[in-house]
């Protein structure tokens, strides 16, 4: 499947004659293909009259409603990862996975850092997604060179979150802790009401210790500069 | 246009609505209310030690969703498991660092189902004393020293 795809995307010839279709197709109606068209653009507009001719669309409109659950299971092989709608501006991952660009766009952006697929994990960039061309699409660009559309960009509302947030009642204060996690465990466990005098005692400790280490540093250094002075004198 | 985090709620909403999970029950009424906190019934699974027992989470979604993680805690009776603190709060790495859009909160319900259906004992965390004091309201804020990734 994936290689129809890239063959399509490939050809820019096919792209550009189809945009210039866009304009002749209703004049299929008629059947009379403009006669100054080039072969390939004669080409695809008659294969373009194969599809449903209008009265049948006609007819098919009641009993597509009976149909929808088909067209529904068709349509979810095209829905984004994402958003759960059918996919726009497509583009597919090498892990073959399809996302609308601007969703994909905004997964990446969110964490720069840390590009992965996100169904199937794999680690995946802006340069290597393949975007998809279907064949009447009104306009064959890239969706990456476009600037990405004017998404309303969250506003930074983390701390409203815990604000708002309901049904629950309060434990202790929500302050203090947030890089204890269980990493920290052992400090914790001295007893949970005098945290932050044993911390800080411990830091007290840590502190003199530093200082001794300062001095005798110091102490080094000079009986060194006296050893290099005698040396020298001597 | 509605807001693309509640334009997607609903399309979840709408899939569990129609094709329900085994074990997974959706409070409608609440939903209904508002979109952006849902509480869901989960059924302990047959043959494992939390059969036969119910619970409930509570998801809060903001609008970041789904690019941002859903906040997930129990209310009401905790069950007892190693991964769960008395406070509700879930120690599952896909609620926060390996969240991705895909997921759901179908998904993250048959995680956690499936987390409770592999526990062979009931027993707390071992250090659920000292985090239920000092913990954020929010567990999202913890920094989450996973225990094992094969949950
Ligand atoms: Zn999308
Ligand atoms: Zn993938």
């Amino acid at each position: 499947m994936s290689s129809s795809q890239t063959t399509t995307v490939n050809d820019p010839h096919l792209d550009n004659t189809t945009t210039t279709n866009n304009d002749t197709l209703p004049n299929n109606n008629s059947q009379e293909p403009s006669t100054s068209t080039d072969s390939s653009q004669y080409r695809s507009s008659t294969q373009y009259s194969f599809k449903p001719p209008p009265e049948n669309s006609k007819t098919s409109t009641k009993p597509d409603l009976d149909d929808n659950e088909e067209e529904k299971r068709d349509d979810s092989m095209y829905v984004c990862n994402i958003c759960l709608d059918i996919a726009k501006e497509s583009v597919i991952t090498m892990c073959g996975h399809l996302f609308c660009w601007p969703c994909l766009n905004c997964w990446l952006e969110t964490k720069p850092q840390r590009q992965l697929c996100p169904v199937c994990k794999a680690a995946i960039s802006k340069d290597k997604v393949v975007p998809l061309y279907g064949r009447n699409n009104e306009k064959q660009q890239d969706p990456r060179s476009k600037k990405s559309p004017p998404r309303p960009q969250a506003q930074r509302t983390e701390p409203d979150n815990s604000q708002n947030y309901q049904g629950f009642q309060s434990f202790g204060d929500a302050g203090f802790h947030l890089s204890f996690g269980i990493g920290a465990f052992p400090f914790v466990f001295f007893g949970s009401s005098f945290n932050f005098n044993d911390i800080r005692q411990r830091n007290g400790q840590n502190g003199s210790q530093f200082e001794e280490d300062q001095f005798l540093s110091k102490v080094f250094l000079w009986v060194a500069i006296i050893f290099f002075c005698w040396l020298i004198l001597a | 246009m509605s807001c693309p985090a509640e334009r997607r709620l609903r399309k979840e909403l709408l899939e569990l609505l129609t094709n329900p999970m085994p074990g997974i029950y959706i409070d409608e009424e609440k939903v209904a209310k508002n979109i952006n906190e849902w509480i869901v019934t989960i059924e302990g699974a047959e043959k494992t030690i939390y059969e036969g027992e119910t619970f409930q989470l509570q998801f809060s979604f903001n609008e970041k969703y789904p690019f941002d993680s859903p906040t997930v805690l129990f209310i009401g009776k905790i069950p007892v498991h190693s991964h769960i603190y008395s406070n509700g709060h879930i120690c599952l790495s896909i609620l926060t660092d390996d969240w991705t859009p895909a997921l759901s909160v179908g998904a993250v319900c048959l995680s956690i189902r499936s987390m409770l259906s592999s526990a062979t004992k009931k027993e707390r965390p071992p250090d659920d004393m000292i985090y239920t004091r000092t913990c954020s309201k929010n567990p999202k804020k913890t920094k989450w020293f996973f225990h094992d990734d094969t949950v």
